[in-house]
């Protein structure tokens, strides 16, 4: 009797533990999902997107868009007019660009690959390390990146304000007033929230069309969402969970990227970077957030021997997978094709001409 | 003499033409939108990433907090059954004729609810139902399955990180290295799992009721240690508790299920009453337990002890354990001087293949040694083979068409029994 008190005992005291240690278990990240962004609890299942959260404080209108549309692709905005948001999130380069990493002013290399541009508005967090919890946010940090654009927010506004067309524009769009770097970010993110595909072979089959994916292609389906693991972390409508994980990319690096533990400082978090989208991965070779892997088989190769295996901070989900070859090539064609979109409103985004930019 | 003999043999035979269809969680796929091989190398067996999974209480690997709970997603219940045609063919001696039975049936029902309560709060309850139609003897007179609480338990994970995690109710301990639940084999997984302890309610196989405590370190080194009744689901009919620890080791990367490499080993550890005193009129006495229970008395100790292996290259998997067991002498009936001791185990050799591992074969050899001396229990040598080829689509392969067949052999003494047993089923799970 005494250890049935015992044993009733000690389950009583750790329950209220094991509780408190959930709750406790995940230290305050910075910064915090708001309710608008958040993909939600998941995993969910793969599907159409839905029309991308909109901020209550930055509603869409078509001028807006416009303005952003012209301030995302205008490279006055950076130190030396060299580069523009589009420069690293070309609509050519599936919204990134040609990597390995990004080339900012004066040719210098970044750390990291661009990451899309395209389907970002459905991201909980931007930038790989999601330091950045909205869209506005992320719009402000390149122009003052030393790499990027290298410019400052005060001297980018000054700028601005020097165009009369910019001047006549932000007026419409925001009313009178000075032109601010919130109106600049939220002009931008505005935009880009229109840079959204919703019309892959992938959607049409999810929606009913059987023959718009390939015989190959359906295979390569069921292994992304099976023995491939891949919906693990590339789960819900935008083919990404927004969250952080250690795919052990660069064990071997004297200084290693420490990804989102900048962020956090939480030591499980070293060396993880956020789930990038699936959506027209096609378009923008190479992969991972330092374009290690050229094609996506090469990924694929990658996951199959269960990432970086030498990392200690590799993620729990990161295991081999015991693909064959024929399961890889389904992969391959599943995601080469079957995930690029056909939104001709988003693929035929150019490049809006020097001469019809504001003047 | 001869009728006795088969009819005893049909009826030893019975539990295996009854395959119970074990644990595969269709609410957990359907939860997240997953196929079934996210956590299965084929159901219902778990590969690795299935594997951690479970050990992280029905949580994604190091995601918990992140995913809904049962009070936000679609209802957590499921429902595994296999239906087909079971055969049983004994030949009581080489010089009997053999003796067929066999016919359509439905074959065994799991009814499973599973998901997270709260963070690092899980809940799993399996209920088999009883099953009159068809009876598995084919006379009507007793049902084929009997209802059951399989499992019942609540998971408290991460109590200290990886290095904690508790399981109180009823459970499948984590002594079972290799789970006979989750086997491809529906009607002969692990014999030796199923091999009778001379005295008391104790089964090696059986589900137990206790707490248990385990935990998994990144050097792939992985602990399991609990107290429970050893009873499984009858009374508590003695005041010890039994106590169990086993401990396994990865090899490589993966958990050793279908990727990476695992030993491991067991011991168990309790003491199991001798029946119940009766009193000089030859009657039991009154319970001592609003449940039923007797008192035990007398009690005896015995205990099982073992290890296991498991290998993995490409997506073939070999599997093997080996098991020792020994009751105390006063439960041995066959010679009451000596303990009772006896060893067993199993190799398998699982092939998974085609794309996303829709096809499945496998060889298995089981067998139990018994003492010498003990002419009725037999030493058992059962090999069998089967192949599943699954059905289905990219958001669920829930469907198998499953053959199997195990060729037995039991030396009683001087005579050698022979069986036959084949199934062809379409086993199912959603």
């Amino acid at each position: 009797m005494n250890k049935l008190i015992a044993l009733v005992a000690v389950v009583t005291i750790l329950v209220p533990i094991a509780i408190q240690a959930g709750e406790e278990g995940v230290k305050p990240a910075a910064p915090p999902i708001t309710g608008t962004q958040a993909l939600g609890l998941g995993p969910v299942k793969l599907g159409v997107l839905p029309a991308p959260p909109v901020p209550p404080d930055n509603p869409q209108t078509a001028r807006k868009i416009l303005l952003g549309k012209q301030l995302y692709f205008d490279t006055r905005l950076s130190k030396d007019n060299t580069i523009s948001c589009a420069t690293c999130h070309s609509p050519t380069m599936g919204w990134s660009d040609e990597g390995p990493t990004s080339k900012g002013i004066a040719g210098q290399r970044g750390g990291r690959r661009a990451p899309p541009a395209s389907n970002s508005a459905y991201n909980p967090l931007q930038f790989w390390d999601g330091r950045s919890p909205s869209l506005e946010d992320q719009a402000k940090g390149p122009i003052q990146n030393p790499v990027e654009m290298g410019n400052t927010h005060a001297v980018m506004i000054r700028t601005v304000e020097d165009i009369p067309g910019y001047v006549e524009e932000f007026k419409t769009v925001f009313g009178t007033g000075p032109i601010t770097i919130d109106q600049v970010a939220q002009a931008i993110a505005a935009f880009e929230r229109t840079i959204v595909t919703t019309d892959s072979p992938f959607d049409r089959f999810a929606l009913g069309d059987e023959a718009s994916l390939t015989k190959l292609e359906r295979r390569g389906l069921e292994i992304f969402n099976g023995k491939g693991r891949c919906t693990c972390c590339h789960w819900g409508p935008n083919f990404s969970d927004g969250r952080f994980h250690n795919l052990g990319t660069h064990p071997d690096m004297a200084k290693p990227d420490v990804g989102r533990y900048e962020v956090t400082k939480n030591p499980k978090d070293m060396g993880a970077f956020k789930t990038p989208t699936m959506r027209d991965v096609g378009l923008r070779p190479p992969y991972l957030h330092m374009g290690n892997e050229k094609t996506i088989e090469d990924v694929i190769v990658f996951y199959n021997k269960g990432g970086g295996l030498k990392d200690k901070n590799l993620d729990r989900m990161m295991i081999p997978l015991g693909l064959s070859k024929g399961e890889i090539d389904a992969l391959v064609a599943f995601l080469e094709r079957a995930m690029t979109s056909l939104n001709p409103e988003v693929a035929n985004v150019k490049p809006i001409p020097a001469s019809e930019m504001p003047q | 003499m001869k009728k006795i003999i088969i009819i005893l043999l049909v009826l030893i035979a019975l539990p295996l033409l009854a395959p119970t269809p074990g644990q595969a969680i269709p609410a957990f796929a359907r939860k997240y939108g997953f196929n079934c091989m996210m956590c299965h190398t084929a159901y219902p067996k778990l590969n690795d990433w299935g594997q951690r999974y479970r050990d992280n209480g029905y949580q994604l690997p190091a995601q918990q907090g992140k995913e809904k709970t049962v009070f936000d997603s679609h209802t957590p219940i499921a429902l595994r059954t296999a239906t087909g045609f079971n055969g049983y063919t004994a030949k009581p001696n080489k010089d009997a004729s053999s003796q067929t039975t066999g016919g359509f049936g439905l074959k065994g029902l799991d009814l499973l609810a599973a998901g997270v309560l709260h963070k690092n709060v899980s809940v799993l309850v399996i209920y088999t139902p009883r099953i009159d139609e068809p009876t598995a003897d084919y006379t009507g007179t007793s049902a084929s399955q009997p209802g059951a609480l399989e499992s019942a338990s609540i998971i408290f994970s991460n109590v200290i990180e990886d290095a904690l995690n508790l399981r109180v109710g009823r459970f499948e301990p984590a002594y079972h290295l290799f789970s006979s639940k989750r086997s491809y084999y529906l009607v002969s997984p692990y014999d030796v799992y199923e091999y009778p302890a001379l005295g008391g309610n104790y089964l090696f196989g059986d589900n137990q009721i206790g707490l248990e405590a385990t935990g998994h370190f990144d050097m792939g080194f992985k602990y399991g240690a609990g107290v429970v009744n050893g009873t499984g689901a009858a009374p508590d009919n003695n005041k010890f508790k039994d106590v169990y620890l086993t401990l396994s080791q990865t090899i490589g990367a993966g958990d050793g299920q279908s990727a990476g490499h695992r030993i491991g080993a067991f011991v168990y550890y309790g003491k199991q009453p001798m029946i119940a005193p009766i009193d000089t009129l030859g009657t039991m006495p009154p319970p001592v337990s609003p449940t039923g229970e007797y008192a035990g008395c007398d009690n005896k100790p015995s205990y099982r002890y073992g290890g296991a292996a498991s290998l993995n290259w490409k997506t073939f998997n070999l599997a093997a354990m080996y098991m020792r067991g020994l009751d105390d002498k006063a439960f041995n009936v066959m010679d009451a001087t000596k303990n009772y001791e006896y060893d067993g185990g199993f190799v398998e050799l699982d092939y998974a293949g085609m794309f996303n591992n829709r096809f499945v074969a496998s060889a298995l050899y089981n067998w139990v040694a018994p003492p010498e001396y003990d002419d009725m229990s037999g030493k058992l040598s059962a090999y069998s083979a089967l192949v599943r080829c699954y059905l289905g689509d990219w958001t669920a392969v829930n469907v198998a068409l499953h053959g199997e067949y195990s060729y037995r052999k039991l030396e009683l003494g001087e005579t050698t029994m022979t069986e036959n047993l084949y199934s062809m089923l379409v086993d199912f799970a959603f």
